[in-house]
C-alpha cells in the first residue's frame, strides 16, 4: 500500500510539467507561396470580382523582424495592397488577421478593406506572424507585436506619417493591434478597429467554465486587450456579431469597449453575426461605408 | 493517459487543419480541468478499509465535428474512518499537467441506510482546491454531492442517482466583471460494478443543465443547448 502511495506522488510530482496551452493560441499553416485569389482552401466569405485588385497593386515581400530580447531575426511575410510610392500621402490600414492558416485565407477580408471608401482608396498593410504561412519561425506572443511593428517601421520608411495610419486587429490579431495603438512603439496608430475583439485570456478560461478561474491556470499568455484599451486614447471603432459563438461580444468585446476612456468610441452589434460572418450579416456595402465614415471623420 | 489524449487532440488538429480558433483548445482545456469531476463516493467504506481510485473522463464537447469527452484524469485515495464516514483526497492528474495542483478533500458520510430495501443516502461535502505553481494563484470551490444509491446485491454493486453541487464564491471574475454564477449543480446517475478487490464505475452526468452552453468559446453538448453531458469511467483497488 505505502509503495503503490509513493509511487502515485511520484508519478504526480512527475506530471507537474511545464504543459501549457500558450500555443494552442496559433492555428498556423505553412505555405510556400501564396495564392490569394486562387486559393482554394476554405475562407469566411469571398467576394464578386468587383472586389478584384488589379495584379500591380498587390506587392508580397519579407521583413526582418526582431521582437526584444531574440538574438536574430526572423524572415517574415507581409502584403500590401495599393501603391508603394503614394505611402507617402495615402491613409493606410494595418490589417492583424486573426489566428488560423495564413493571408491567403484573410485575403478576401484584406480586399474588402482595400475597397472601402471607393477601389483601392485606401492602402492595406496584411501580415503572416512568424510561423504563419511563408513566415518563418514559431508564433509568440512577443512575436505578434514584433512583427506587427516591424510592418509599420516599413510603412514609416515609405513615408507614412501616425495621422494616416489606421490599426484594424480582427480576432486574435486584436492584441497586437490594441496593444501597439495602446503601447506605440514604431508608429502611433491614428485609430482603432477592433472587429470581434477578446477580453482577455482570463476572461475566456471563465466563459467556458462559468467559474471566476484565474487565467494563469492554463496559460501565460499576457494579452489582455480589456486592460490595453485603457490606454488608447485614439478614436475607437468596435465591431462585434451578436451571435459570437466564440467569444460572447458581453463577456469580451463590451468590457473592452466600456473600458476605453479615449476621444471617441463607437461600436457596431451586428444581429445574426458569428465570430467569422460579421461582414456578411453587416452587408459588404455597409461594412465599408461605416469604416469609411470612421476612418474620415 | 491524459498528455497521451492531450497529445493526440491537438496532433490531430493539426494535421487536418481544422479551424480551431486556437483558444478555442485552451478554454476547452480550461474547462475540463476544473469542470465536475465524478463522484468520489457514493457509498462509504468499512471502517479501516482503503482505495485507490482512478477516474477518466469529462464534459462531451464537439471537437472538429467529432463529439469527445474531455480527457480529464484524477486518482484518488480513500479510507474508511467509521463504518459510516470516509475521507478521501485526489490528485487531477490533468491539472497537473499544467502546472496546476489540484485536489479535492472531503468526506462521504452515510445519512441513512435501510437493510431490507438495500436503499442509502449519503452526503460528500469536499473543498475542491487549486493552486498555480506559476504564480502562486490559488482557488478553492466548496463542493457537496448528495447520492441516492441502491445495493442490486448486499454490499455488492451498486447503482445511484444524486447531485453534484459546486459553489463559486467570488463576487468578481475576470477583468472586475461580476460573477453572476454561483452555484453549479449536476444532476448523475452511475453504476458501480464490485468485486472483491476491484470495483468499475461508470457515470453520467449532466453538468450545469440551468445554464445556456451558448454563446461559448467551448461547444459543449448539452440538452437542449443547457449545460454539458459528462461520461466518466473509473477503477478502484481495494486494500
Amino acid at each position: 500500500m505505502k509503495k503503490i502511495l509513493y509511487l502515485i506522488c511520484v508519478i504526480a510530482i512527475g506530471f507537474t510539467s511545464c504543459f501549457r496551452l500558450d500555443n494552442n493560441l496559433y492555428n498556423p499553416s505553412k505555405e510556400t507561396a501564396y495564392l490569394l485569389d486562387s486559393y482554394t482552401g476554405d475562407v469566411d466569405f469571398t467576394l464578386d470580382a468587383s472586389y478584384k485588385i488589379p495584379d500591380s497593386l498587390i506587392h508580397v515581400f519579407s521583413l526582418q523582424s526582431q521582437a526584444p530580447g531574440e538574438s536574430s531575426s526572423t524572415t517574415i511575410y507581409a502584403i500590401y495592397v495599393g501603391e508603394i510610392s503614394k505611402i507617402a500621402i495615402d491613409t493606410v490600414i494595418m490589417y492583424c488577421h486573426g489566428n488560423k492558416c495564413c493571408m491567403d485565407f484573410y485575403w478576401p477580408r484584406a480586399k474588402l478593406l482595400a475597397n472601402v471608401g471607393g477601389k483601392n482608396h485606401y492602402g492595406v498593410l496584411m501580415v503572416d506572424y512568424r510561423g504563419y504561412g511563408m513566415s518563418q519561425g514559431t508564433p509568440s506572443e512577443a512575436g505578434l507585436y514584433a512583427d506587427v511593428d516591424v510592418c509599420l517601421q516599413w510603412l514609416k520608411s515609405y513615408g507614412l506619417t501616425n495621422s494616416r495610419l489606421m490599426m484594424y486587429g480582427f480576432s486574435m490579431g486584436t492584441a497586437p493591434a490594441t496593444m501597439l495603438t495602446a503601447n506605440p512603439r514604431s508608429m502611433t496608430p491614428a485609430k482603432l478597429i477592433l472587429e470581434a475583439p477578446f477580453a482577455s485570456a482570463a476572461t475566456m478560461a471563465d466563459d467556458a467554465s462559468q467559474l471566476a478561474m484565474p487565467g494563469s491556470f492554463v496559460t501565460s499568455l499576457k494579452i489582455d486587450n480589456a486592460e490595453e484599451i485603457k490606454s488608447v486614447q485614439q478614436p475607437f471603432m468596435w465591431i462585434h456579431g451578436m451571435d459570437d459563438t466564440f467569444l460572447n461580444y458581453k463577456t469580451n468585446g463590451m468590457v473592452v469597449y466600456n473600458n476605453y476612456e479615449g476621444t471617441y468610441k463607437e461600436k457596431h452589434l451586428i444581429p445574426g453575426a458569428n465570430h467569422s460572418t460579421i461582414e456578411i450579416y453587416y452587408g459588404f456595402t455597409n461594412y465599408c461605408n461605416d469604416l469609411n465614415t470612421f476612418i474620415r471623420r | 493517459m491524459g498528455p497521451f489524449l492531450f497529445e493526440l487532440l491537438f496532433s490531430f488538429a493539426a494535421i487536418m487543419k481544422i479551424n480551431i480558433p486556437g483558444l478555442i483548445v485552451a478554454i476547452t482545456a480550461s474547462a475540463l480541468l476544473f469542470s465536475c469531476a465524478p463522484s468520489r463516493l457514493v457509498r462509504p467504506l468499512s471502517k479501516g478499509q482503503n482505495v485507490i481510485n482512478a477516474e477518466l473522463g469529462g464534459p462531451l464537447i464537439e471537437y472538429s465535428s467529432l463529439t469527445i469527452p474531455t480527457p480529464l484524469s484524477s486518482i484518488m485515495y480513500a479510507r474508511g474512518i467509521t463504518d459510516n464516514t470516509s475521507a478521501f483526497g485526489s490528485v487531477h492528474t490533468t491539472s497537473l499537467l499544467f502546472g496546476n495542483i489540484q485536489t479535492d478533500i472531503g468526506v462521504c458520510q452515510k445519512i441513512y441506510y435501510n437493510d431490507s430495501l438495500r436503499l442509502g443516502i449519503s452526503v460528500n461535502p469536499a473543498l475542491n482546491m487549486v493552486c498555480s505553481i506559476w504564480d502562486g494563484s490559488f482557488k478553492c470551490w466548496p463542493e457537496a454531492d448528495l447520492n441516492f444509491y441502491w445495493e442490486i446485491k448486499p454490499h455488492k454493486s451498486f447503482v445511484y442517482i444524486g447531485m453534484e453541487n459546486w459553489f463559486e464564491l467570488s463576487q468578481t471574475r475576470a477583468e472586475d466583471q461580476p460573477q453572476t454564477t454561483h452555484w453549479i449543480f449536476c444532476p448523475q446517475v452511475g453504476y458501480t460494478y464490485s468485486r472483491t478487490k476491484w470495483d468499475y464505475n461508470i457515470e453520467l452526468k449532466w453538468i450545469a443543465p440551468n445554464i445556456p452552453n451558448l454563446p461559448n468559446v467551448v461547444s459543449y453538448i448539452g440538452i437542449s443547448g443547457n449545460g454539458a453531458l459528462g461520461v466518466y469511467l473509473g477503477v478502484t483497488r481495494k486494500f
